[in-house]
């Protein structure tokens, strides 16, 4: 478990962190969630000890960690940018921490060797950083991190740098491996649907302060407030309302629009609007409207539903939200 | 930028006319003129004791300043890069120093200070210790001369590697020191390689500013270099000045050879 309380961070003017808290239940793999310049990278390294906190706790397994340096506390950190010792072999890098233990050169290449067929470099032993890829250094670099059986283990955006294909199967590799391993893990990211895919729960966090705590599903379903819904997932804005786009329901017909989905309640009553642009992404089509009151929004419908009613641009259609977002009915943000 | 065929070879020939006139044929000429009456002459020629006392002195002179160099340029370097120390911009200005001023200057300042009716001249008479027109002179003349040489090498270096290699071994448990000697030291060795050959080639070339502090005694306190010199002005031995250079430039192209056998050595280990 790792808690922190009251955390604050100033960089001269900008607060990173303004009376952060926040409680990491053992085991879990939690996403610190937010734009760039949310305080979520300054928060981890916070955690880590390699930034200082200008006033606040940090505890890791019920231990005071507040005033001990990076080597005292039991981490296992991966940067962004693998952070990979360049003169070093990937073996040597990953035995870094345990040559530094001083273990006995038998156990360090027995540790070594298991470690890499985990994440999946058998046979690279010998290689340089430099003769790797991107996803094949962050492996490394992972595998480094864990080879000093660390209590937690700290991501600061560990797939920023790699390209989207790559990205996607490390971060499933990562939920697996987690699985396995069950390491307390946090995981910094920009990325609302790494964050979805990945976490078992996620804070997210803007300007310095946590807004939201929760498991993926009720922060999608039950954002706390405006800035987490339109964080996490695309939003539209309907009849004053904020909503998914995956929500909204369209048909040519005002009555038809109406029954769709009769039995959610909350429905904000059925908009005119007039269809601008029809973007087929694969399963999905997005329409892209301007309501009668010349506000833009866009809807997102399957493509079963787009051959049906066949949209053109320019033509009138008929659009209402089958579930608005309440924000009234939410769990207020866990500020611990 | 497209060019002729015709317009491209010719800036090829005076590129290369330039460096052959200007460095190969100089010390060309030096080679065949002490190889020329043959390798017994040569011999001969720097085996007398004045030759022998002279490279001694150059490699002492070499041994105390090269160790001094690189502790001082790396530590200086590092605070230069990675620690916030105040007036900064003054520090980088005192190191560029040595390139601007010219050694004859740094002579006569030397003496200035430590000479018999200097500054700090009071410590001849009270410890005996002869420093301008002795060895701590030219140690200290040749020091600041090369002073700029491993921290102009190595910042750069240090501003490449950044600090998240160094940050990924702490969080592994290394101790700062530990960390310095298994990731920085590694990690900056080309440029640290590389000033100590640029210090040793200085070191054993500088003449202007050793000149000033050298009493310049044959076989007591004459460097390589002032060897060179003063066989060719003072006893009109041309070709004693010739085979005490072809010296010289062995001994800085064994330098350059053995930095970098150790490091090829050091990085398929």
């Amino acid at each position: 478990m790792i808690t922190v309380s009251n955390a604050r961070k100033n960089y001269g003017d900008f607060v990173a962190l303004d009376d952060v808290g926040l409680e990491i239940p053992s085991g879990s793999l939690t996403a610190l969630l937010g734009p760039s310049g949310s305080g979520k990278s300054t928060l981890l390294r916070a955690i880590a000890g390699l930034e200082g906190l200008d006033s606040g706790v940090v505890s890791i397994g019920g231990v005071d960690v507040t005033r001990e340096p990076p080597q005292k506390r039991g981490i296992g950190f991966v940067f962004q940018h693998y952070a990979a010792f360049k003169h070093m072999t990937v073996r040597d890098n990953v035995a870094f921490g345990l040559t530094i233990r001083k273990r006995p050169k038998a156990e360090v290449r027995r540790k070594v060797d298991e470690l890499l067929e985990i994440v999946g470099l058998d046979g690279f032993q010998h290689r340089y950083p430099a003769q790797l890829s991107g996803g094949q250094r962050q492996r490394m670099a992972l595998a480094r991190a864990l080879a000093v059986d660390p209590q937690v283990l700290l991501l600061d955006e560990p797939f920023g740098a790699l390209d989207a294909k790559v990205r996607a199967d490390l971060r499933h590799w990562l939920r697996r491996l987690h699985d396995e391993v069950h390491v307390t893990t946090v995981l910094v990211t920009h990325d609302q649907e790494e964050a979805l895919d990945v976490a078992d729960r996620i804070a997210v966090l803007n300007k310095g302060r946590i807004e939201q705590v929760g498991d993926p599903v009720s922060l999608y379903e039950r954002p706390a407030n405006e800035f987490v819904m339109s964080f996490l997932g695309s939003v539209a804005r309907l009849g004053g309302q904020l909503v998914r786009p995956h929500d909204i329901v369209l048909d040519r017909d005002r009555v038809a629009a109406l029954a769709v989905d009769a039995r959610v309640a909350g429905s904000p009553g059925v908009v005119g609007a007039v269809v601008e642009r029809v973007v087929r992404l694969g399963f999905e089509v997005r329409v892209e409207l301007r309501a009668d009151s010349g506000e833009r929004f866009a809807a997102q419908v399957t493509r079963a539903e787009a051959d049906r009613l066949h949209f053109e641009p320019g033509e009138t259609v008929f659009a209402r939200a089958v579930r608005p977002a309440d924000a009234t009915d939410a769990e207020p943000a866990l500020a611990i | 930028m497209t060019t002729t065929r015709g317009s491209r070879l010719t800036l090829r020939v005076i590129a290369l006319a330039y460096v052959l006139g200007l460095l190969a044929l100089p010390i060309l000429v030096i080679l065949y003129r002490t190889f020329e009456p043959g390798l017994d002459t040569f011999m001969d020629s720097i085996r007398t004791p004045a030759a022998i006392a002279a490279l001694n002195l150059s490699l002492t002179i070499v041994a105390i300043v090269v160790p001094l160099n690189v502790v001082f340029g790396v530590v200086t370097a590092i605070a230069l890069v990675r620690w916030r120390v105040p007036g900064r911009g003054l520090i980088q200005a005192v190191v560029d120093l040595p390139f601007a001023v010219s050694p004859i200057v740094v002579g006569v300042s030397l003496i200035m200070l430590w000479g018999a009716s200097g500054w700090f001249g009071g410590l001849e008479g009270s410890t005996g210790v002869k420093v301008i027109f002795g060895l701590p002179g030219m140690v200290l003349a040749t020091l600041f001369v090369t002073l700029p040489f491993v921290v102009r090498e190595v910042e750069p270096v240090l501003h490449e590697i950044g600090t998240e290699q160094e940050q990924a071994a702490s969080t592994l448990g290394a101790s700062g020191w530990q960390t310095f000697w298994r990731i920085t030291i590694p990690a900056i060795r080309w440029g640290l390689t590389y000033g100590v050959v640029l210090t040793v080639a200085r070191a054993l070339g500088e003449f202007g500013a050793v000149i000033m502090v050298s009493s310049g005694f044959p076989g007591v306190s004459q460097t390589l270099t002032l060897l060179v010199h003063s066989r060719y002005i003072d006893d009109h031995n041309t070709y004693g000045a010739y085979a005490a250079a072809t010296v010289l430039m062995g001994l800085a192209v064994a330098t350059l050879l053995l930095m970098t056998l150790l490091d090829r050595k050091r990085s398929t280990r």
